[in-house]
């Protein structure tokens, strides 16, 4: 079957909401799914895998426990990023913004790929970033430029050995600025392979003129989600409708 | 009155009104006092239609003498082509029902982009008179229906199979042959996204045009109908419903809470949509500063005597709004009076509608302000209509994280002072909740303690949650002074949200709604009245609290009016003078 984005948008907070997220964290939740899907990341195969996690546990918030002047590390107590991306993003955004460039490490945390859409709106206030993570035995790589809505997603083969289970962030004016400050810590081995943005645009283009295919049983699951946010109809909950 | 003229001709004083502060603006009591203006949607959606000639013809009209049956309308539009696709359903009286749980209805249509074929007439044939049970695809730009108001209906086609017009005063008392009772838009059900609409097709590429036109086309289809219908009925003795009564039925229309959480959840938009309609008012206040002209004067006393007789023949069973109704026309009058006598001096004057402004809002009713307030925007088409073309803004809410905490604090402060007013240690500060029925979702206003459903309250008292952020951030400011946002939100993950409402919110004009949402006493039909006025409704007809009936489009243009000499002067609706032929 064939939903909107709007839709989808609308029936991923309410699921989210359900699954005990609070507002703010439902909204940038379900714009995460969405960017993925939309841009053809598989959005919903990655959402499945979280909801694994996130539909048996209480919302989980990654601690800081580690700063200096240009770096942090959040421990993301195996939360997904769909809960800690946004503050890990604003983290070192406010330190970016105070001076030059600044690195964070996620560490213990899962469902990486939902980032991308957080850093591109943190783009948008003209800062650049650059992020990878292991995926089983290669390297993705995404490099943000400061305003632009696509990112440049590339795998790469690994040269050192990287935690299965975290995920590096940095972020500066322009990704000259961070490539030049953290040349140690970009270093990757071969080039695998890249999304292009041309696919990316082409994919979102298409769900805005068609639809976005989602499985009946995955928009099931997320109906059953928003039910439970949904209170019990009664003769007197309906005089509160107007009745 | 002389008095009341020496007050208001003293312009010694005066000088340019600046735009109106948001703690006037943005109360709910004001908001819920606001009538359409030429930047409402309706208002704009008409005037492109006319001046752009949209062409509109009917490849199907298959009803059968009862009027039950299929229709397509093709719209050709200056920038595309769309179908409206309508299906005329037999109703049993006792299912026809207005709320938004109802399953059946008398009318369902789908506005979708381009011409329609067979296999896709079937495919919304089953499922457009489904409504929420059904799927529609992104072709379709908007879903409706409506329903009959078999009173008025069954007497106009009655009096058209006689041969004779009906009694104006029998249309003035209901104001349309159809009421509409849902129209969604922006991707619900599987619909087209409004990104969709809006870069794809510029024709109805404004907030709820799309949504404006699907109800446009409804009434013309009622007429038609009603029309067709006396025609089967008495093939030769039936006449036509005469224009001027034409124009004179609009739609009509019942708003409920499913309005409400709209305003709240989209504030930069209704910022946007309050800072053009304070912008066109301050323009046209500033338009008087070198003195206004006779025929000016004259238009703006025309206008107000409409009004009067617009809320003479309103009638509405709520007192309030019916002692409201009264009372401005008493205020109106004074204003009236007193253009008459000071008509010579007034065009010789500076800064005449600042020194009316300023006189009504310390002697009248707020809605009196406002009616004048829409009255003067009227007079300068010319330097506001341009205004229409901003009524949208992409929404983004994020987090300022390198602003200091003890910032965010001033921030709040300033901006919500109105939020840190509110004693939330009272009982009725929280006496009421917002929640969602297991009944197609619809948004309710429970009883706190009363009501089931607490526990699964929508986020919608912004004051509340303000506060509570306010109070967190205090004594995060005590223990860590110095610390920036994004620190506070890592350690306090739950108040993200409302930080970034805060601080998104900080840098626009007006902002959020100046009350306390979770009162017990919230009054949501303000709320309502507020987005009702931008669509550009009139006749408002209060039900409780929360609810109101309205009329969409009467006295607007008809179909065959588009591409002549239009005065666009249709708001505030008055009874036509028909001359029996």
């Amino acid at each position: 079957m064939k939903v909107s984005k709007n839709e989808l948008l609308a029936s991923l907070k309410k699921a989210f909401e359900a699954l005990g997220f609070q507002p703010g964290d439902y909204y940038d939740a379900a714009d995460m799914v969405v960017w993925l899907e939309t841009h053809g990341f598989y959005g919903f195969d990655r959402l499945l895998a979280a909801l694994t996690y996130l539909n048996t546990t209480v919302p989980v918030h990654a601690d800081l426990v580690q700063e200096d002047a240009h770096n942090f590390v959040l421990d993301g107590k195996g939360t997904s990023v769909l809960l800690c991306g946004s503050e890990a993003v604003d983290l070192i955004r406010s330190q970016v913004m105070k001076g030059s460039c600044a690195g964070l490490e996620l560490i213990n945390c899962y469902n990486r790929t939902f980032i991308v859409q957080r850093l591109i709106k943190a783009a948008q206030r003209n800062l650049a970033f650059i992020a990878y993570w292991r995926q089983q035995d290669y390297c993705v790589k995404v490099s943000v430029k400061p305003g632009t809505h696509l990112p440049e997603y590339q795998t790469f083969t690994m040269l050192d050995v990287v935690d299965p289970q975290s995920l590096r962030i940095f972020c500066g004016k322009s990704l000259d600025a961070i490539e030049e400050q953290y040349v140690a810590e970009l270093e990757f081995g071969d080039l695998l392979d890249t999304f292009s943005e041309a696919e990316m645009a082409d994919s979102y283009r298409n769900s805005l003129e068609e639809g976005i295919e989602i499985d009946e049983s995955l928009w099931k699951t997320l109906d059953s989600l928003v039910a439970r946010v949904l209170v019990q109809s009664t003769d007197s909950s309906r005089a509160g409708a107007g009745d | 009155m002389h008095n009341v003229s020496q007050q208001i001709g003293d312009h010694s004083d005066a000088k340019a009104l600046p735009m109106r502060p948001a703690n006037q603006v943005m109360q709910l009591n004001r908001l819920g006092s606001l009538h359409q203006s030429r930047i409402s949607f309706m208002r704009t959606l008409v005037r492109r239609m006319v001046a752009e000639n949209w062409q509109i013809s009917s490849p199907v009209f298959d009803l059968d003498d009862q009027g039950y049956g299929t229709v397509v309308y093709q719209i050709d539009a200056k920038y595309g082509t769309f179908s409206y696709v309508l299906f005329s359903h037999y109703l049993d009286p006792e299912r026809r029902n207005d709320r938004v749980i109802a399953d059946q209805w008398d009318l369902t249509m789908a506005l979708c982009e381009g011409t329609v074929d067979t296999k896709q007439l079937d495919f919304l044939r089953n499922n457009v008179p489904k409504q929420e049970a059904g799927r529609v695809d992104s072709r379709v730009l908007v879903l409706s229906r409506a329903n009959r108001s078999a009173r008025l209906f069954d007497y106009v086609v009655n009096e058209l199979a006689q041969g004779s017009q009906p009694e104006v005063d029998m249309i003035a008392d209901v104001g349309y042959l159809y009421r509409t009772t849902a129209a969604y838009g922006s991707g619900k059900l599987g619909m087209a996204d409004w990104e969709k609409v809006w870069t794809k097709h510029r024709d109805f590429a404004r907030p709820f045009a799309a949504e404006m036109f699907t109800c446009y086309m409804l009434r013309h289809f009622s007429m038609q109908q009603a029309d067709y219908l006396a025609s089967q009925r008495s093939p030769t003795k039936a006449v036509a419903l005469h224009e001027d009564i034409k124009r004179y039925i609009g739609i009509g229309n019942s708003t409920g809470l499913g309005m409400a959480p709209f305003l709240i959840n989209h504030p930069l938009l209704i910022n946007q949509w309050i800072e053009m309609r304070e912008t066109a008012l301050a323009t046209a206040v500033a338009a008087s500063e070198s003195g206004i002209d006779q025929d000016t004067l004259l238009r703006f006393d025309v206008s107000i005597q409409r009004v009067i007789q617009h809320l003479n023949e309103i009638f509405t069973a709520d007192e309030r709004q019916s002692r409201a109704n009264i009372k401005v026309g008493e205020e109106l009058q004074v204003l009236h009076a007193w253009l008459n006598e000071q008509g010579a001096v007034l065009v010789e004057n500076h800064y005449v509608w600042a020194s009316l402004t300023q006189y009504a809002e310390q002697h009248w009713l707020t809605e009196t302000q406002e009616v004048i307030n829409t009255l003067l925007i009227e007079l300068y088409p010319e330097l506001v209509d341009g205004l229409e073309e901003n009524m949208w803004v992409e929404e983004s809410y994020q987090v300022t994280p390198e602003m200091s905490v003890a910032e965010l604090l001033e921030v709040i402060e300033e901006k919500y002072d109105w939020a840190l007013a509110i004693d939330f240690s009272k009982y009725e500060s929280m006496g009421a909740f917002w929640y969602r029925s297991q009944e197609k979702m619809e948004p309710r206003l429970g009883q706190t303690n009363v009501d089931m459903g607490m526990e699964k309250e929508m986020p919608l008292g912004i004051g509340r949650r303000v506060r509570e952020c306010y109070d967190r951030i205090y004594v995060y400011n005590q223990t860590s002074p110095n610390q920036d946002v994004a620190h506070f939100v890592v350690q306090n993950p739950t108040y993200s949200g409302i930080v970034a409402r805060i601080q998104t919110m900080a840098q626009s004009q007006y902002g959020d709604i100046r009350e306390n949402l979770v009162h017990t006493d919230v009054l949501p039909i303000h709320l309502l009245r507020c987005k009702l006025s931008f669509f550009g409704v009139s006749k408002f007809d209060p039900r409780s609290r929360l609810w109101v009936r309205n009329t969409m489009f009467q006295g607007a243009p008809l179909i065959s009016d588009f591409g002549k000499v239009f005065a666009d002067d249709w708001q505030f609706p008055i009874k036509p003078n028909v001359i029996s032929e």
